[in-house]
């Protein structure tokens, strides 16, 4: 029945994890305290409800998923299971898992029964999980003997691979642990397979992680996680050049990152992030229904000049909903410089200029602002546009609803394209979905997509739908998000990712 | 007795007023939940989870029913029991606002006997335009210039406000300068209430025929000025004192401290009904506690009420 065998692909990793086991003994034993700020308090590190890059953050040094993102290249390789195989027609996907991984606070041994009882439970409507919908394709789950799984799906879906990466419903939990704990407490007492257990949290103020000496690649270098919560920029970037934290990820604001980058003793990452912020624009509503409309938006934009002057030159200019850090990115799709008078030209051609519009977005950082040069830049092209920036709530419930008829937003994700793509353009995610666009016209290339494994042909219909989506306009790209982030001379060994998130196993402390 | 039924009549409106305007939000916890992620059949199952289905009556019957056993729910957001979480973030902003307060009183109180006494002097005039300024500078800018110059420029205090163990020294070290910007705003309402309080005092009757009797004036400030005047006095500390515990929220925004205020922030700002409703009553219990004390307060200044 197994006609493929992708476990070359990766690297016979089994062995080399074999060996990694064993070197743990020769590690130096896990020494100091890393701060890391956080911008918000988090509330729940259950990964089938868990949402915000804070709580993303703390779960992804606790917990393991099947496979993984590699931190700096983005490629998916082995975690828990050190390699799969898909069979013929690929409706079975056969993990075989890493012998000999425990779970944190003596809750024995992971073994294929918690894989089965971690994905049985995110599409367990009881547990109204957020991201059930990620894995409707899973018919069902078997676990014929304690290192295999094996997950049948109801259709081909090559994109079940990313679903089951080590981030949110793809980080496994422990039957046990959830068992004894319950569901009610689980949210804020997680046990994971990961570098880093999870030790205390004291709510408006800190969470702390304890080192895993038994990870299975062998213990942490750093003893103690400590992720502090500093909500403003400026007082985390005093605290950082005060050495009061170590770490300062997902920066926003270009002043803090200008100043930042020019102080003593603290070095800076860059790298695109895994989203664009857009303005979906409602094709349901008059006049955006009309495409000559959508293109004078487009046109209308002085993009290069938002980039310049409000975000002084931190951000990257945004060619479609994906960004550099997806193998699936082309800018090879329908372009729109700023030419205002083709615009007014689409706009009179339409019979809709001086038309008024709202522009929607949340009342936070950057949406907030980044309307007002874009209301800046339409009304000097004749459309009247009005802002209209409402608290989160207010704003969900409204987005929701799904008849308004724009709204800046962006969609933070793992780098999967589906991601962005089907979230923000897939019928599916209409409202109260985020297809307040309510596009529907890559339906037939995404049902191509499900139909195709081989990678070439798959890359082919990504172009493809990108390209679509650039020439319909449900959605203009106004900037690629870069992320920041920024930390003190004792850090040594982080690696960046291109979520809005970081990753601690590989950092240590100078002494 | 009269108290008593007093309280539970005022608990028991604050509890029907929190639940209804809460609800007078846009946006529900099920949309603020799932975010990006909703779908119509999450949406809907997760409100009948939380039981957001039900007529308003109904769950307003089945909270008050929960609320009398103590039990005012669990965190929609973290599931852990509401009040815990609110009575968590209690001790910080305890010791926040008592040690604002002691700084403002120690620095207010006299500074407004003094400029009483001097009334029109050069002193009086530009204390009384420093405590203007006081309270004209809202609080997070005297905290993010305090943060710039005290912990940034000179590094006299950390900049962060709360401490990182369970050390009381290094507590106290992070708590200073938050404490210190909070007292400073407030000693100027108090500077300003004692001055007016002291001058009405002074010009008393009884105050001119101790002076005409030749009574010392360190006598007749302290012991038969101040004790008339501190009735009002006593009153505007107590005020301040339950104010700061709730609002001191802007401090703890610019030093990134915990406390009541932004516990209850973070759940209007999540539709955390549960958490807001938690966090209201606790707040409004303190105010009462410190009311009743400051009543308390009041017989011992002034043996005439003992009387009444």
């Amino acid at each position: 029945m197994i006609a493929r065998r992708d476990v070359a692909r990766l690297l016979g990793l089994g062995a080399a994890a074999a060996a990694l086991g064993t070197s743990s003994a020769a590690r130096a034993a896990p020494t100091g305290t890393m701060r890391v700020r956080i911008a918000s308090d988090i509330g729940n590190l259950d990964p089938a409800r868990i949402f915000q890059i804070e709580n993303q953050t703390v779960a992804g040094n606790i917990y393991n998923g099947l496979v993984k993102y590699d931190q700096a290249t983005n490629k998916i390789v082995p975690d828990l299971a050190t390699g799969y195989e898909i069979s013929e027609g690929g409706k079975v996907y056969t993990f075989t898992l890493r012998p000999g991984v425990t779970w944190h606070k003596n809750y024995g041994e992971f073994t294929a029964d918690d894989v089965r009882f971690s994905i049985e439970r995110v599409k367990n409507p009881a547990t109204n999980s957020a991201y059930s919908g990620q894995l409707t394709s899973i018919q069902s789950v078997e676990a014929p003997d304690k290192l295999t799984v094996r997950i049948m799906l109801s259709r081909p879906d090559p994109g079940i691979l990313q679903k089951l990466t080590a981030f949110n419903q793809g980080w496994m939990v422990s039957r046990r642990a959830l068992e004894a704990i319950g569901e009610q407490r689980y949210p804020l007492q997680p046990v994971g397979t990961g570098p880093f257990s999870f030790e205390r949290w004291t709510p408006g103020s800190e969470v702390r992680l304890r080192a895993n000496p038994t990870y299975f690649e062998g213990a942490p270098k750093v003893d103690t996680l400590v992720f502090r919560l500093i909500r403003d920029e400026t007082a985390a970037a005093i605290a950082l050049q005060n050495g009061e934290i170590d770490v300062f990820y997902a920066l926003q604001q270009p002043e803090v990152i200008t100043q930042l980058k020019a102080a003593k003793g603290i070095t800076i990452l860059q790298r695109a992030a895994n989203h664009t912020n857009n303005l979906v624009l409602n094709m349901t509503v008059k006049p955006l229904d009309d495409i000559r409309v959508r293109q004078a938006i487009a046109y209308g934009i002085n993009r290069q000049a938002i980039l310049d002057g409000f975000f002084k030159g931190t951000r990257a200019f945004g060619y479609s909903v994906l960004t550099p850090s997806f193998p699936e990115y082309t800018e090879d799709v329908p372009k729109y410089p700023y030419d205002p008078d083709k615009a007014k030209a689409l706009l009179k051609a339409a019979g809709a200029d001086g038309f008024s519009l709202d522009l929607y977005g949340v009342a936070a950082n950057p949406y907030d602002k980044l309307t007002v040069p874009i209301a800046s830049d339409l009304n000097g092209v004749g459309i009247k546009a009005n802002i209209k920036i409402l608290e989160r709530g207010a704003y969900l419930q409204a987005r929701s609803k799904g008849d308004i008829p724009t709204c800046v937003t962006g969609v933070v994700g793992p780098p999967d394209p589906d991601s962005p793509l089907i979230t923000l353009f897939a019928k599916q995610s209409f409202p109260p979905g985020l297809n307040t666009a309510h596009y529907t016209g890559i339906e037939d290339l995404l049902a191509k997509l499900g139909d195709t494994q081989a990678a070439d042909a798959r890359l082919a219909i990504y172009h493809e739908i990108l390209a679509k989506t650039m020439t319909d306009l449900p959605a203009i790209p106004i900037y690629a998000e870069n992320l920041f982030l920024a930390h003190g001379p004792n850090v040594e060994g982080l690696v960046q990712n291109s979520l809005f998130t970081v990753q601690l196993y590989s950092t240590s402390l100078k002494a | 007795m009269q108290t008593l039924v007093q309280l539970i009549v005022m608990v028991f409106g604050i509890c029907t007023l929190v639940f209804f305007l809460i609800r007078l939000i846009p946006g529900d916890p099920a949309t603020a939940m799932l975010g990006d992620y909703a779908t119509p059949q999450a949406i809907a199952a997760l409100r009948a989870d939380l039981g957001l289905d039900q007529p308003l009556l109904v769950q307003y019957g089945r909270f008050l029913g929960h609320a009398v056993t103590g039990d005012l729910g669990a965190s929609v957001v973290t599931g852990q029991p509401a009040l815990d979480q609110i009575l968590d973030s209690l001790p910080a902003s305890a010791a926040l606002a008592l040690s604002g307060l002691a700084i403002a009183v120690l620095l207010g109180v006299p500074l407004g006997i003094v400029t009483a006494r001097r009334a029109g002097s050069w002193t009086d005039t530009l204390v009384m335009i420093g405590g203007l300024l006081g309270i004209s500078f809202p609080v997070f800018w005297l905290g993010l210039v305090s943060v710039l110059l005290l912990a940034h420029e000179i590094h006299l205090f950390p900049a962060l406000g709360a401490a990182s163990s369970d050390d009381l020294l290094d507590q106290l070290q992070h708590l200073a300068l938050p404490a210190l910007v909070l007292g400073v705003s407030t000693a100027a309402y108090i500077a300003r209430l004692t001055r007016s309080a002291m001058l009405e005092a002074l010009m008393q009757e009884h105050i001119r025929v101790a002076r005409a009797m030749g009574v010392p004036e360190r006598r007749v400030v302290y012991h038969l000025a101040l004790r008339n005047a501190m009735i009002p006095i006593l009153a505007i500390i107590g005020v301040t004192f339950a104010l700061s515990l709730g609002s001191a929220i802007l401090v703890e925004a610019v030093f990134s401290r915990p406390g009541l205020g932004s516990t209850i922030l973070k759940g209007i700002l999540a539709r955390d009904y549960q958490l807001v409703q938690a966090g209201v009553l606790v707040l409004a219990l303190a105010v009462v506690v410190v009311n009743s004390l400051i009543d308390v307060a009041y017989l011992a200044v002034d043996p005439r009420l003992r009387r009444a």
